[in-house]
């Protein structure tokens, strides 16, 4: 244990707190205590996270063996990371307080949710390719008790799902790590890769194998093709505020490991012009198509966010994998930018759920007359989404298709614009609709089931509405002002390629 | 290469034994021939032993005639080591022979396929 | 001389000198006893383990009043301390941690002979850790299979009964392999002990003659001790023994029994017959083969099993794969990996014996999938217990099944012929164990649902050595995943002294 000691408290604090949260007894009979201790510990997390980031540095945590040891660091990649976790996750439990009034056994909620937030910290913060791993595997078991919370015969059957398709995954990535672990001098994060070309000598083929393996490996947390399926299995089954994490970052977690492997360990340019870029393309490519065409096709309202975080963080899949400056910065804005979005899109969901329990869209037809602020906020993020300017999703996309175009990747760079156009046009055609009906429903819409329930007006509460409309305020704003946030993607661009 | 096999008579006839019994143990179903069967390897094991430590001519390893000189006495070790094995071999043939006998006094079978389905049977119920 | 080098002597006969004063004694005194017991040899070969590792150097120790090359003798080393710890801090936490299901299983009056069979078995296990005379590892091989049959069989069911058989037969198997090997051995050689008979091996492959005899030799002791140990084609026995025995005597069969003789199997390669020759003999390829189907089919079993001590049991036959496939690589490195291997194995399937006792105590006495539904709750440290047992099985970072799967990895990848195939089936194997382990955890933190049978007499707590041997045993699986260093060096110097 040597370095700066700071940047284990985002990490220690929340777990301990979610432990505490889990045994002790009173958390189980007051739910004020469960709920505004669990505040309080997300307040500090966040604190906590913002100091870890500020005093920088790194620490040695422990050494698995000679060469490999776990180890934290901070760089611009875990500082972005980072402070979007801590500051989504907040949103989110403020949210939950009201939401999961609804549901039973809320302490194990609670608990395991600030446990998650706790291991996602040492994800972003890890400054080696074992110690990402370690933290990987340690989400995926902690945020399983999140999709199992219903406990019922689907949520099990969801929960194997995406515990076997995070399990495959990550030891299809293990594969990779084991072969660069001995083609390497240490596994530590070093912008353009620490691979040493004298032990590599001779056996490039298979560190192009290894790489697939390792980025189809850790794009199954990412949702991209073929390790997708676990997606729309998990989210329904899980509280909407747990899907919503889920996608929002929990996939994110996949996008960073492909970062840290491909532009910290491997490094971009013994990727380029190779057949495993070239199948990653196809593979995003196809995966952005195909997540839009069943969202388009889906009528369950999570299960239609589901799909379409499949194709919206494909999206990032494909700017990194242009291996271009341009792409990379609309990669990473778009990592912020969707996970703020589909956030306040779940949470909507969630919100529409506890209050009408609608779960289906056409049953969503004149939502507006019920809660209009809430459709309001739902509208500006779909609308970001989308890509439509003065909204985030604009920039991102913008550069990610401007990056594509001038990435010099043959067919590539003309065929992923045309299929993102297609794919925001699809996107448009999931989300407005709820708009569209839920505002103006039609002449023929009596709207009476409103009536009976007395369900006009009802609005969810502050608790609920507030973390919705802060993000969909957020969405629409990184939109009008991206100056700073891009500046910073530039600087990383420039360092990793 | 008979010639060679005949040289060594004991040893043929004991690596031959060692397959008989080991055969039997393997693959016959009943019980006792198995126990048979071991007992049969493990004698044909000392039966190479033994030959190994014979020297002809020569006389038991025991000092009777006070003759002092080892060129009299063929070698002590495999006799040693046979003695032993026996002791071993008897009282493994015992733990098998009353494992035996347990499972005939309840399934009344010494076949030990049927022994085993007839276990199985008797756990479902 | 220091009078700690006599430890590996006092620790064998204190082991098997309380196993005839047991003889005598009624079944608890015999237990305590044997408890006790086994806390001091275990501390006596600690005492041996640092003595070696102050010395930096391995020690023969004389039995009786004849030198080498006539006499008996044990040797004590880094490795052999380090194994003798090992096997007796599961020894002791496996047998605190199942008395009370023994004290079910076996008849009062009976209860002594277990504890003797327990005595009996440390001790032939630790004279197979310190042997240097490959006819007292015969002996002692002989000794450890009726001890470990006495523990199948105590437990008087038919099932029990009829796997005690068919273990023996197995054993007999073996031991009648080995002891033709080692009668060969003594032929050409005209040694017992293992150092002289190096030298004579070593004289022998230099001159090139009896080369077939050597082979005979290799394949004999090889496939003798690798159906002993349950390798993939001769792993009939183990479901049903490590099934139906009770709990202890799973734990103890399964951890330590199996790696006795691979441990064994180990030294006579290195101390014996020359890794070398081993290697250019080919001898290694075919344990290595063994070894990689055995990955495979044993997990393929084990996902068929809804019983969940036969699925574990079946989960025994793919790790002992993974062991002798380390060993089948051929190279120092796969070695280390193998023998580090045997540490995890033993921790983590005992750890995994040991606390699904505390979930079956929470279900009913039943084993199957079903009846454990939601027995996490019911007993949560067992409930614990056992996720983290399967968890090391499959290979979860900070536990020591990482470690081991990590240290085969980068064996595997020291040698180009079999660095393909060994990752991929590490890879499958590794995906089946999480398939398998994964399921039955998420079924013991499912709900359980209305039509399942209702649970019988639900016990709320286990005993308190219940709990203390599943803490403890999740502790040492947690130490040997994150501070494996010192352990790996150790076992990489004890391998260097083997020579």
């Amino acid at each position: 244990m040597e370095g700066n000691m700071i940047l284990l408290l985002p990490m220690v604090c929340p777990v301990a707190a979610g432990i505490v949260v889990l045994a002790g007894k009173m958390f189980r009979k007051d739910r004020k205590y469960l709920t505004g201790v669990s505040v309080m510990v997300l307040v500090l997390e966040f604190a906590l996270t913002l100091w870890a980031v500020m005093s920088g540095g790194s620490l040695t945590m422990l050494r698995l063996t000679e060469r490999l040891t776990l180890g934290l660091g901070v760089d611009e990649v875990s500082r972005l990371f980072a402070v979007l976790t801590a500051s989504v996750w907040l949103l989110v439990g403020i949210y939950s307080v009201a939401y999961m009034s609804h549901e039973e056994e809320e302490h194990r909620f609670f608990g395991y949710y600030l446990i998650v937030v706790g291991v996602l910290m040492g994800l972003n913060f890890s400054a080696n390719l074992i110690t990402l791993y370690v933290f990987y595997e340690l989400m995926t078991l902690t945020s399983l008790p999140l999709v199992l919370h219903e406990r019922s015969k689907e949520a099990v059957r969801a929960g194997l799902k995406y515990l076997f398709y995070s399990v495959a995954g990550a030891f299809l990535a293990l594969f990779g790590i084991f072969f660069l672990a001995g083609v390497s001098e240490s596994l530590t994060f070093t912008a353009g890769g620490v691979l040493n070309d004298g032990a590599l000598a001779g056996k490039e083929g298979l560190l192009l194998i290894s790489a697939f393996c390792m980025i189809v490996g850790f794009g199954a947390k990412a949702g991209m093709f073929p390790l997708h399926g676990w997606l729309p299995t998990a989210h329904p089954v899980a509280p909407a505020c747990a899907s919503a994490v889920l996608s929002g970052l929990i996939t994110k977690a996949g996008v960073l490991a492909i970062i840290r492997v491909v532009y910290y360990v491997i490094g971009a340019d013994r990727l380029r012009g190779t057949w495993v870029q070239n199948g990653w393309i196809l593979l995003t490519l196809l995966t952005v198509f195909m997540g839009s065409m069943l969202a388009y096709r889906e009528p369950v309202m999570k299960k239609r966010l589901a799909y379409s975080t499949v194709s919206q963080v494909s999206y990032v899949l494909f700017g990194l994998s242009m291996l271009n400056q341009t792409a990379f910065v609309g990669a990473l804005s778009h990592v912020v930018f969707h996970s703020v979005i589909k956030h306040a899109l779940f949470l909507t969901a969630g919100a529409v759920i506890v209050t009408t329990g609608w779960t289906r869209v056409e049953q969503m037809r004149g939502l507006g007359q019920v809660m209009p602020k809430t459709l309001a906020c739902y509208t500006i993020a779909a609308l970001a989404l989308i890509g439509i300017p003065p909204a985030s999703g604009f920039v991102s996309k913008w550069y990610l298709a401007s990056g594509a175009l001038s990435s010099g990747t043959g067919v590539w760079s003309w065929a992923g614009p045309a299929v993102l156009l297609v794919s925001a046009l699809l996107t448009a055609g999931y989300l407005l609709p709820l708009t569209i009906q839920g505002y103006f429903p039609g002449h023929d819409f009596k709207g009476e089931e409103i009536q009976k329930r007395k369900l006009a007006g009802k609005e969810p509460s502050l608790w609920m509405l507030a973390p919705i409309g802060v993000l969909a305020a957020a969405a629409l704003l990184f939109g009008c002002f991206p100056g700073s946030l891009i500046s910073m993607l530039q600087s990383i661009a420039a360092s990793v390629l | 290469m008979i010639q060679h096999l005949s040289l060594n008579i004991e040893e043929t006839v004991a690596v031959i034994l060692f397959g008989v019994g080991f055969t039997i143990l393997l693959l016959h179903r009943n019980l006792i021939k198995k126990i048979m069967g071991m007992n049969i390897m493990d004698t044909a094991t000392y039966l190479f032993l033994a030959s190994k430590g014979y020297i002809t001519g020569r006389a038991v390893p025991i000092v009777v005639d006070g003759v002092q000189e080892v060129s009299a006495y063929i070698n002590p070790v495999p006799s040693g080591l046979v003695l032993t094995g026996i002791v071993v071999s008897v009282s493994t043939t015992a733990l098998m022979l009353s494992l035996t006998i347990r499972l005939y006094e309840r399934y009344h079978s010494l076949d030990l396929d049927e022994i085993l389905i007839l276990a199985k049977e008797e756990e479902q119920t | 001389m220091s009078f700690v080098q006599n430890f590996p002597f006092f620790s064998i006969i204190l082991a098997m000198f309380s196993g005839i004063i047991s003889s005598v004694l009624s079944g608890k005194k015999a237990r305590n006893l044997s408890l006790v017991m086994i806390a001091v040899t275990t501390a006596l070969s600690a005492g041996t383990l640092l003595f070696c590792l102050r010395t930096g150097e391995s020690y023969p120790y004389m039995m009786g009043h004849f030198p080498a090359p006539w006499g008996n003798e044990i040797r004590a080393g880094i490795l052999e301390g380090v194994t003798a710890v090992f096997f007796g801090v599961v020894m002791f936490l496996a047998v605190l941690g199942g008395l009370d299901h023994t004290a079910e299983d076996v008849e009062e009056n009976k209860l002594n002979l277990f504890y003797i069979m327990i005595d009996l078995m440390l001790s032939s296990l630790l004279a197979l850790v310190y042997t240097n005379d490959l006819f007292t590892a015969y002996v002692f091989v002989e000794i450890n299979t009726i001890a470990g049959c006495g523990l199948i069989m105590i437990r008087q069911k038919g099932r029990s009964m009829s796997a005690a058989i068919r273990y023996m037969i197995m054993s007999q198997l073996g031991s009648g392999l080995f002891l033709i090997g080692l009668s060969i051995l003594y032929d050409i050689t005209g040694h017992l002990l293992m150092s002289p008979a190096k030298e004579s091996v070593a004289a022998l492959a230099a001159s090139g003659a009896y080369r077939i005899p050597m082979l005979v030799i290799m394949a004999v002791v090889g496939v003798g001790l690798a159906i002993k140990s349950g390798l993939y084609p001769f792993h009939y026995w183990i479901p049903d023994t490590y099934g139906y025995a009770t709990p202890t005597a799973s734990a103890v069969l399964s951890g330590l029994v199996s790696k006795g003789y691979i441990f064994l199997l180990i030294k006579i390669f290195y101390r014996v017959l020359g890794y070398d020759n081993l290697v250019s003999s080919q001898m290694v390829n075919v344990l290595y083969v063994f070894g990689i189907t055995g990955m495979v089919m044993g997990s393929l079993h084990a996902i068929h099993e809804t019983d969940t001590r036969r699925m574990t049991a079946y989960s025994s036959v793919a790790q002992i794969g993974y062991i002798y496939m380390g060993i089948g690589l051929g190279t120092q490195y796969g070695m280390v990996a193998a023998v580090f291997h045997i540490f995890t194995h033993s921790a983590t399937k005992a750890l995994l014996f040991i606390s699904a006792v505390g979930l079956y105590e929470a279900s009913g006495d039943k084993k199957d999938y079903v009846s454990l539904r939601g027995a996490g709750y019911r007993n949560p440290l067992a409930g614990i217990g056992f996720t983290v047992g399967s968890l090391s099985m499959v290979g979860f970072p900070m536990l020591s099944g990482f470690i081991s799967k990590l240290l085969f990895a980068t064996s595997a990848l020291e040698s180009p012929h079999k660095m393909l195939p060994t990752l991929i089936v590490l890879a499958v194997s590794t995906t089946l164990n999480a398939v398998y382990f994964l399921r039955l955890v998420i079924t013991l933190y499912s709900r359980r649902r209305p039509e399942d049978a209702p649970i019988p007499e639900v016990k709320v707590r286990s005993s308190w050595h219940l709990r203390l041997a599943i803490l403890c045993f999740i502790a040492v699986n947690l130490v040997l995943g994150m501070w494996s260093q010192p352990i790996v060096q150790a076992i990489a110097d004890g391998l260097a002294m083997f020579g």
